[in-house]
């Protein structure tokens, strides 16, 4: 098995995708950086280690989120080993086939999911432990994640453009 | 045949397999796409109960929220960040003029930079890259067959030395998988604490050094002899204190990890800071570079998150039709003595690894199948470490295993036959065969290291919060609660 990271050139028509992707591709470094502080924060500090936990936990679920999508459109997710010749121009139906895969997956998540989403986020949900506002922000990343999941599987099906062609 | 019955699960994965090696699809779409196919026929016939299902958001939002799996994307941002970095080379040149006078040192080199650098890498295909990179080009006097040989196993040296991505995620399956076992009928061992990271962690710690031990002395016989190439340029001072710090670094935070002063994934957060800092201290890195290191670790923390997703869903409707129950089943209703039956299912670990790389059998095989293997050798420490050291055994065995695969092709090195191969490796894989055999036969192996409340010899002695938890875990009756990720991670 492997990545294929970087194995095929973005398509022109997913500038709002690129731009989601960069913006959240740097929530890495102050995701470190509140995974770091939180040994401090508690064996010197002795307060606030659990809150930047949760920090954290709000800016990991909103990472990953988008991050499923980056990978698909970088066709970097895990799949059986090939050439990387092979792997640069991916057969159209692969498209097909991963919509079939993930759209019945990503209906039912929403819709069993909407009851649960729905009473958190009218209810600002708080973290269980803490009581630090924003828990309802994780069940909001997990509906983007379907979200993005979907409309990727969507907008892969449409044929890229050729080069030179003017991207709105 | 009735594909909604207790085997259904089978047919899940016969599907997944064959689906996997014929299409080239993602894995995580596949293990979605077969797991709601098998839904809806179980829907349709009865054999799933939909309000059970709806159980699944529930549990991905439990993924999202789980402490253990921040730590990913900082492991793979540390894995990007180290490949366009120096540290490395800084590493192994210092390393090279430390073992020139023994002989071999380049093959010691590239053994020393991969205990290092390994435990802090996101993955066996991070450490293989990097390797590839550093190592292959500078070992390949030493011929295809050897050069290829060093960077894989150098590659794997992460599997089993910790913090390690793979040893933590798999400390957070055995915890779940132990809490499986102590409730399957025959489990012996009652007065053992459910294990944690920590404890997998200090079960692994001298496995893993014999390992690295035996593959230095079998890399340096191998090549102590042969024609070394000198370096182009000594080692700078720049270049040895960079070496110095790093190493030093790394050895605290391992020993912070062992000692249980640090949580592992804050050793591994304080080394990505300090990585970050000393990066930017330098100014090695433009900002285009940046954005392509942080471009990098969010497409590979995504496809490792994926997977996680495609796995929750997948054993979900697994366990919805009783499959997992009918596996432990047959195995603990075998006649073959308890130690056969767990040795069976190693080699059942070792084949899927043949196939599969770390995360799909984290997230995959090994929930199935370690309960079993903890009731049967009734010691969850050893089962952990014996299923880690399998992983890295399989991942070296050419021509499927992961880590080979990849410095096939990562390395720039000549194409070489497996028959070559497999005469270069045959001593390492010795050495990986024979230390799984002791620590098989010797359980007392992967205790002589433990904390000192590791392991209860007589009736437990438990915190109130470690009662509270095990009694929350016990309380999940239902099968589609069995392996929540909401236990604790640290």
């Amino acid at each position: 098995m492997e990545t294929s990271s970087q194995a095929a050139p973005a398509v022109p028509t997913d500038g709002a995708f690129a731009k989601l992707c960069l913006i959240f591709s740097f929530l890495a470094l102050p995701l470190a950086l509140l995974l770091f502080a939180q040994w401090p924060l508690r064996e010197l500090l002795q307060a606030y280690s659990r809150q930047a936990n949760d920090l954290g936990q709000i800016l990991f679920a909103f990472y990953v989120a988008v991050a499923i999508t980056a990978a698909s459109r970088n066709h970097a997710h895990l799949a059986s080993s090939k050439p990387i010749h092979q792997r640069t121009h991916r057969p159209h139906w692969h498209a097909w086939a991963v919509l079939a895969c993930t759209a019945p997956w990503a209906a039912f998540m929403l819709w069993a999911a909407w009851p649960l989403v729905a009473a958190s986020v009218v209810s600002f949900e708080k973290f269980g432990e803490t009581l630090t506002p924003g828990y309802f922000l994780i069940k909001l990343a997990m509906v983007l994640m379907v979200l993005l999941v979907l409309i990727d599987g969507l907008v892969q099906l449409m044929p890229p453009q050729r080069p030179g062609t003017k991207t709105p | 045949m009735n594909i909604t019955g207790n085997m259904a699960g089978l047919w899940m994965l016969l599907a997944l397999g064959t689906l996997i090696l014929t299409t080239g699809l993602p894995v995580w779409a596949l293990l979605i796409g077969i797991a709601s196919l098998f839904a809806a026929a179980g829907l349709a016939t009865g054999a799933v109960d939909i309000n059970i299902l709806q159980a699944l958001p529930v549990r991905t939002t439990g993924l999202l929220e789980n402490d253990l799996l921040q730590a990913m994307p900082l492991y793979v941002f540390m894995g990007v960040l180290l490949q366009r970095v120096t540290v490395a080379d800084a590493l192994y040149a210092s390393l090279l003029r430390v073992f020139r006078p023994l002989g071999g040192s380049h093959a010691l080199a590239a053994l020393g930079v991969g205990a290092q650098i390994a435990p802090t890498n996101g993955s066996v295909a991070s450490s293989s890259a990097l390797l590839s990179r550093l190592v292959a080009p500078r070992v390949a006097h030493l011929g295809a067959a050897q050069a290829i040989s060093i960077v894989s196993v150098a590659a794997t040296i992460g599997v089993v030395v910790p913090p390690s991505l793979v040893l933590l995620l798999l400390g957070d399956a055995m915890l779940m998988a132990h809490l499986e076992a102590s409730k399957l009928p025959g489990y012996l061992q009652t007065g053992q604490r459910i294990i944690n990271t920590q404890d997998v962690m200090h079960a692994a710690l001298l496995p893993a050094l014999c390992v690295l031990l035996l593959w230095a002395l079998v890399a340096w016989w191998k090549t102590r002899n042969l024609k070394e190439i000198r370096p182009v340029a000594p080692v700078s001072r720049a270049q040895a204190a960079i070496a110095l710090i790093a190493g030093s670094a790394i050895v605290l935070l391992l020993a912070g990890v062992f000692t249980g002063k640090l949580f592992a994934v804050e050793a591994a957060a304080t080394g990505g800071v300090l990585l970050v800092i000393s990066t930017l201290a330098s100014r090695s890195l433009s900002f285009a570079d940046w954005k392509a290191v942080c471009g990098d670790t969010l497409q590979l923390s995504g496809a490792l998150f994926a997977l996680l997703v495609g796995a929750t869903t997948f054993s979900l409707v697994f366990r919805l039709f009783g499959t997992d129950r009918w596996i432990n089943g047959q195995l603990l209703g075998s006649t073959l003595p308890p130690l056969a039956t767990a040795a069976l299912v190693l080699l059942l670990v070792g084949l899927c690894a043949w196939v599969l790389d770390a995360f799909e059998m984290i997230f995959v095989v090994i929930p199935l199948v370690a309960p079993v293997l903890i009731a049967r050798l009734g010691d969850a420490q050893q089962a952990a470490v014996l299923m880690l050291l399998i992983l890295q055994l399989s991942f070296l065995i050419p021509p499927m295993g992961y880590a080979v695969l990849m410095a096939r092709a990562r390395s720039g090195l000549p194409a070489i036959p497996n028959r070559s191969l497999l005469k270069a490796l045959w001593p390492m894989l010795l050495v990986q065969v024979s230390v799984t055999a002791v620590v098989f036969a010797l359980p007392q192996t992967v205790h002589w290291l433990d904390a000192p409340a590791a392991v209860s010899t007589g009736a437990p002695t438990l915190s109130d919060d470690e009662i509270t938890r095990q009694m929350e875990e016990m309380s999940k009756a239902s099968p589609a609660d069995d392996d929540s990720v909401n236990a604790e991670k640290k």
